[in-house]
């Protein structure tokens, strides 16, 4: 890169060349507008693909079965796509919300009535995955998600120590 | 006269009798004569003629009678059901290609779902409402899968092959950054919470000196975790992620750095204002390295400095003696460190080892 931007401040001529032309070209309606300068185009760095180093799927649902099946069907695409699935697992009971509220509207404080809404979860770790692999996958399990279902997809990146992390020089 | 009367008459009954019959006529239901019995009443005079109707043929030059009869028997013809007529190599998912709730004659399986009694068989799968309130997989078979997985592979790519153990990525890519994306179904499809960014990091892996260190670990606070060694800065105020980690990284560059920065003010630091015993600081080194050169006849003119970078593992049982010593003022006096301390000042002196009183 180094080596084009060099070549780009060395020839002069060359590059005159190319920016004349870009203004020769230019319709005669528009001459009379200050030319635009035209911007330099920077070749941009190589994108390099994010690494993830676990991805932990955390589903929540209002029916057991659903989330079962599409537990299944995440585990499998997961394989197809090779994928390393590191744990797959279910909480034991649901979580339930509950409401205690009177059963009559205004007296009889001691006749309760109870409401609960019971949220089942299931949990699926993943292990390795790159940035590219990763959006594929999501994106396919996200569009099949079920109704009466939700999501949670934690992602843990791994990078390295930027640059100027390093100890000052003196 | 009176027999063409009689005639015309049966014929006009025959005739009101059709016409009440075409009125009513439904496909599907059957036809009864019962229904009519009420209209008769209308017609009474005629009703009684009824023996009658055997005796005369009845003159059908429309061919009304067969042409009814036909129509009662056609019914609209019921297909059967889709599922009856596929084949059993069939390809599945071009029958159900997307989400859909269920369709009983699309499905060729004998399910049941329902609540019954103890002893009876579960309600079969058509006109089923608990069948179509659950939702199904049927798109989403195991051929179907593996076939849309073999289309998407093109999109992935596969994990760097060196990259094969928890230690070779802690040691290329340090730097841990956490963030959670939600998928559900609400009005919005933003969640809040999707903005909080996490960046985890091993405080062995920043290139830290000792004093810089402590400067570190006072500028994070609580952030450190001792027993994992993890720095754990979050940071939700911002309301995009982009930005949350733009400040997570700011956070971080910022402690790193000011952790290197020393102040005028840091080298006024003295004895009594150490947080904690250092033995190489204190007056108990320089009396230690005082006997020990005494004891040996050598010369005992060091100044402060030279007793400070003195080696206390020359001296026997000398690293011995300063972890006792260290141990009693850092974390306080017991029993045990009561008791270290005084067997390292015996091996020290060469003192006789206590005995235990009985």
């Amino acid at each position: 890169m180094n080596a084009i931007r060099g070549l780009w401040r060395s020839a002069p001529l060359v590059r005159n060349v190319i920016l004349n032309k870009s203004t020769l070209t230019r319709p005669f309606a528009t001459a009379t507008i200050t030319p635009i300068k035209p911007i330099e185009d920077v070749p941009s760095a190589i994108e390099l693909d994010k690494l993830y180093k676990r991805v932990e799927l955390e589903m929540r649902g209002i029916d057991p079965a659903v989330l079962l099946s599409y537990s299944w069907f995440c585990i499998a695409a997961a394989s197809h796509l090779g994928i390393e699935v590191t744990k797959s697992w279910a909480l034991r009971k649901a979580e339930k919300e509950r409401h205690t509220l009177l059963r009559c509207v205004h007296i009889y404080k001691k006749h309760r009535v109870q409401y609960e809404i019971r949220t089942y979860f299931r949990f699926i770790h993943l292990q390795r995955l790159t940035g590219s692999t990763c959006d594929t996958f999501l994106e396919y399990i996200e569009r099949n998600l079920p109704e009466g279902c939700a999501l949670k997809v934690t992602k843990v990146e791994c990078q390295k120590i930027p640059d100027h992390i390093t100890p000052p020089q003196e | 006269m009176y027999l063409i009367f009689c005639h015309k008459s049966v014929i006009l009954n025959k005739l009101i009798k059709m016409s009440l019959f075409i009125r009513n006529y439904k496909p599907g239901v059957a036809y009864n004569a019962q229904i009519l019995w009420r209209f008769n009443s209308t017609t009474a005079e005629t009703v009684k003629q009824g023996e009658d109707e055997e005796e005369f043929r009845v003159l059908d030059i429309l061919h009304k009678k067969g042409k009814l009869q036909k129509r009662v028997n056609r019914r609209a013809d019921i297909q059967p059901d889709r599922s009856e007529k596929m084949p059993t190599d069939q390809n599945w998912g071009n029958v159900w290609p997307g989400p859909r709730s269920f369709h009983p004659s699309s499905v060729p399986l004998p399910i049941r779902q329902g609540y019954v009694p103890k002893g009876q068989a579960p309600p079969g799968k058509k006109a089923n409402a608990e069948l179509m309130k659950i939702p199904n997989f049927l798109h989403l078979t195991p051929p179907v899968v593996k076939s849309q997985c073999e289309a998407l592979k093109k999109f992935c790519t596969s994990w760097p092959k060196l990259l094969n153990s928890e230690e070779a990525i802690e040691k290329n890519y340090p730097m841990e950054i956490i963030s959670s994306d939600y998928c559900h179904a609400s009005p919005t499809i933003r969640n809040p919470l999707a903005r909080i960014v996490t960046l985890r990091v091993k405080l062995s892996n920043l290139k830290l000196d000792s004093r810089a260190r402590d400067k570190f670990l006072r500028l994070v606070g609580d952030k450190y975790d001792e027993k994992t060694d993890l720095v754990t800065l979050t940071a939700d105020r911002c309301p995009v992620r982009k930005q949350n980690m733009d400040y997570v990284n700011y956070l971080l560059t910022a402690c790193y750095h000011e952790s290197w920065t020393v102040e005028d003010w840091e080298t006024d630091k003295c004895l009594e204002d150490m947080e904690y015993y250092d033995f190489d600081l204190n007056p108990s080194k320089k009396n230690l390295v005082n006997w020990y050169l005494m004891s040996n006849n050598e010369d005992n003119n060091l100044n402060d400095e030279q007793v400070k970078n003195f080696d206390v593992s020359k001296i026997p049982n000398g690293v011995e003696y300063k972890s006792a010593v260290s141990e009693l003022f850092n974390e306080g006096e017991s029993d045990l460190a009561l008791n270290k301390y005084d067997t390292s000042v015996r091996k020290l002196l060469g003192l006789p080892e206590k005995k235990i009183a009985n």
